[in-house]
């Protein structure tokens, strides 16, 4: 990219000195053919000169101009040859697929609620009003409720007492859901307000009422001790080893954190699943792509398949649902192919189970008894046990 | 995994990049034909003037220059503002492929400026989906809260939708025409008979008005140019004199059917999207289906809504997931284990545990949760309760 950026700059003096230069010849023609025209007097006879003067510098401008707009256009092409080297997939062979065909109403509901989400309800009732969409009401109240606060918390005098009570109300609740980790970040975000604010004694006591409760937690003690030590640089904070703490951004991590477990205690995704989907897809569409390429030889259609064709490396933060591959079969585990569990603690699924136990010749001592693939452990059908991830 | 795969994003980046080019080709182009056109005719009409100079009144002399004077000023003028257009261009150009460029100081998926970029592209995915579908007060809010003027296509988009609606709402083929006058080379190269459909269309229209005679001349004109690609059809367009517009015969009741309009309408976008490298279909189409494929699990298939996770996308039924009905599960070669309490990977750090039930959590959940139940572990699935001492090590190969 910062080819690009330097040919873009480079393209652009060009243009400029191009397009400098042919203003200029054209400047000429226009001055010596108004030269000629006014020395014509009635009466007098035409003063050749100045008209073969006007036809020269006419035929100068002709020239040189079309010498520099071509120059122009064989850098635009340079550009576009950059350019092309930079991109070489051809998202063309992803067709047409039929997956969205009358389902337009749901792509649209979809996104409304990403607009909610956002918090931008004038965007989503536009929305609405241009895709003929009703706005769903109990979801826009629930999410205004969560605007109010957020906005606080974003806003200029960064607000969180709001928030902070919403959190302590909850506390049970987003503790088991295991978002306990917002309240401590809330109580640091005021305490540091406070102190940046050059109020220490109130920063102090607010220490005082909050931290204690978390005298049982070694880990969060660590970090409380570290932020008491704030007070001995309060008057020059930006030059303290504190002064990573006091970024722009805090405030806006904060708020996401927020509406995180606001909405996971409304029983709503934690992030915008409109958001995940099209952060997945971003890492999907180009291994589809390059995968469709060779599939069109074949006449197949990447969207009509049960299963894609290859695996798409995703983040954690996407896997959202156990997925297991028997180490055997290689084959995904699904409810008519359960994984099993053997009493060595290795797993694989069914159809794998059965193929290693009829395996061995019916009659002998050894039958339905086989031996671990990955361990010395002997197991049967009867020992294995069902698991659900 | 969450380094980021910077090659795979910026694969999809294609158009974002290549619009302002092609853009900005076609305004040179368009610059160096008027350039031409008017500097050859000023200079022609100067070498009539040195020729016929005596013959002239003094007036007529003048009335002439001032003539090739003001012609001149008006290419000054318009030049004035093809300059500005174009150099707007080459700065969109270096302001995309900056955004683009951020991408490489970017370490982390769980960092929060990726997240923000992520966002702001989320964002321009929707406003081309907007323009596309002609949503316009949409487009130009999210345009403007995101303060991306330079990162939407407004101006292309907005050129698409006029001559559309000239061809849907007037029936005119005015603008169609005279775009695929200026853009003849490039829509040769892809051998695009737009313009021939253009042009078979005024002439079916000449017909409908009953001015056969026009209608021939138009014929001779226009078509016969055609006659290697589409001598089959021109013949057919010919046997259509003999038809009136009710007619009931199917090939030409075809002919003479208003849809043809839309149709034609319809072409022009695939045509010049194809130009402006743009993908037939939205990139928030083909983002979300490949997501969606991507995200898709058995897992989400079932009936059951305790098999359902709370953040995952293809589980929100009412939406994505009737979107993902059709779709393809995603593949995987490798297990991929999730703990149903804390969401948290299961793998050698932190390992799965099969409670005497069957149901499987991480040991750092059931840890945490013998603390506070005093050494026992409750199944969130079953409700049945267990000492953590039951639980049994699995290993996933």
């Amino acid at each position: 990219m910062d080819t690009l950026i330097r040919n873009c700059e480079k393209l652009s003096k060009h243009q400029n000195s191009s397009s400098t230069k042919t203003l200029l010849s054209i400047t000429q023609a226009i001055e010596a053919l108004q030269t000629a025209r006014n020395n014509i007097s009635s009466g007098s006879t035409p003063n050749t000169d100045d008209l073969v003067q006007a036809k020269q510098q006419v035929e100068k401008a002709q020239r040189q101009s079309d010498e520099h707009i071509r120059e122009l256009y064989t850098n635009v092409s340079k550009y576009g040859k950059h350019v092309e080297k930079a991109f070489k997939l051809d998202l063309s062979t992803v067709g047409e697929s039929k997956a969205f065909e009358d389902k337009r109403d749901q792509l649209g509901y979809a996104i409304l609620q990403h607009f909610l989400r956002e918090g931008d309800f004038i965007l989503a009732g536009e929305f609405a009003r241009e895709n003929k969409l009703d706005l769903p009401q109990d979801t826009k109240i629930k999410f205004e409720q969560m605007y109010e606060i957020v906005s606080k918390i974003r806003a200029e005098q960064h607000q969180l007492e709001d928030a902070i009570q919403w959190t302590v109300e909850r506390r049970e609740e987003l503790d088991i859901q295991g978002n306990n980790g917002l309240e401590f970040t809330l109580h640091r975000l005021r305490f540091l307000q406070l102190v940046e604010n050059g109020q220490a004694t109130d920063a102090l006591e607010y220490a005082r009422l909050w931290f204690p409760r978390y005298s049982k937690d070694p880990g969060r003690m660590d970090e409380i001790k570290h932020l008491m030590g704030i007070f001995i640089y309060a008057k020059r904070l930006q030059s303290s080893p504190y002064a990573h703490l006091f970024t722009d951004q805090r405030w806006e991590q904060g708020a996401r954190m927020f509406a995180a477990a606001f909405c996971a205690s409304m029983g709503l995704a934690a992030m915008s699943p409109l958001g995940v989907t099209i952060d997945a897809g971003a890492s999907a569409l180009p291994v589809v792509c390059k995968v469709s390429g060779l599939m069109r030889d074949r006449k197949v259609e990447w969207s009509q398949q049960n299963e894609l064709a290859v695996e798409v490396p995703l983040p954690d933060s996407m896997h959202f649902h156990s997925v297991f591959v028997c180490p055997v079969s290689k084959e995904q585990a699904t409810p008519d192919n359960p994984p099993m569990a053997m009493p060595c603690g290795h797993v694989v699924c069914k159809a794998s189970l059965e193929k290693l136990a009829h395996g061995v010749r019916p009659g002998t001592v050894a039958f339905g008894r086989f031996k671990c693939p990955y361990c010395p452990v002997m197991s049967s059908m009867a020992d294995a046990k069902k698991v659900y991830f | 995994m969450d380094k980021i795969n910077i090659d795979n994003m910026l694969a999809i980046e294609e158009p974002f990049i290549k619009v302002p080019l092609e853009q900005l080709r076609r305004a040179v182009r368009h610059t160096q034909k008027q350039v031409e056109r008017e500097t050859e005719a000023v200079s022609a009409e100067m070498a009539e003037i040195l020729k016929s100079q005596y013959r002239l009144a003094p007036e007529e002399l003048q009335s002439k220059l001032d003539g090739l004077i003001e012609r001149l000023q008006t290419l000054r003028q318009d030049l004035e503002r093809v300059t500005q257009e174009e150099s707007q261009l080459i700065q969109r150009s270096k302001l995309r492929a900056a955004d683009l460029h951020k991408l490489k100081g970017f370490e982390s998926t769980t960092q929060p400026e990726f997240q923000h970029w992520c966002r702001q592209r989320l964002d321009r995915v929707l406003i081309d989906y907007m323009l596309r579908s002609g949503n316009l007060n949409t487009a130009q809010r999210l345009v403007e809260s995101g303060s991306l003027e330079h990162f939407a296509d407004t101006s292309l988009f907005a050129q698409v939708m006029s001559i559309e609606s000239e061809l849907k709402d007037a029936h005119s083929c005015q603008g169609a025409l005279s775009w695929c006058a200026e853009n003849r080379g490039a829509l040769r190269k892809i051998q695009c008979s737009l313009e021939f459909e253009l042009r078979l269309q005024e002439y079916v229209e000449m017909i409908r008005a009953k001015n056969t005679p026009a209608a021939i001349l138009y014929a001779k004109k226009h078509l016969s140019p055609w006659s290697d690609t589409q001598m089959p059809r021109i013949q057919r367009a010919m046997t259509l004199l003999a038809f009136s517009p009710s007619t009931s015969c199917p090939p030409y009741k075809a002919m003479f059917d208003e849809a043809r309009w839309t149709g034609l309408a319809n072409e022009f976008r695939m045509v010049i999207f194809q130009l402006y490298n743009l993908p037939a279909q939205p990139l928030l189409h083909l983002l979300l289906q490949t997501g969606l494929s991507a995200l898709k699990t058995f897992a989400c298939l079932s009936e059951d809504p305790a098999e359902h996770n709370r953040n995952c996308p293809v589980c929100q039924t009412e939406t994505l997931g009737k979107l993902a009905q059709d779709l393809p599960l995603s593949h995987h070669d490798n297990s991929n284990l999730v703990c149903r309490i804390t969401g948290e990977k299961m793998d050698e750090d932190n390992p799965p545990m099969r409670l005497p039930n069957g149901y499987v959590y991480s040991l750092s959940s059931l840890t945490e949760m013998s603390a506070t139940l005093d050494g026992k572990v409750k199944c969130p699935r079953s409700g049945k309760t267990f000492k953590l001492s039951e639980a049994t090590k699995l290993f996933i190969s």
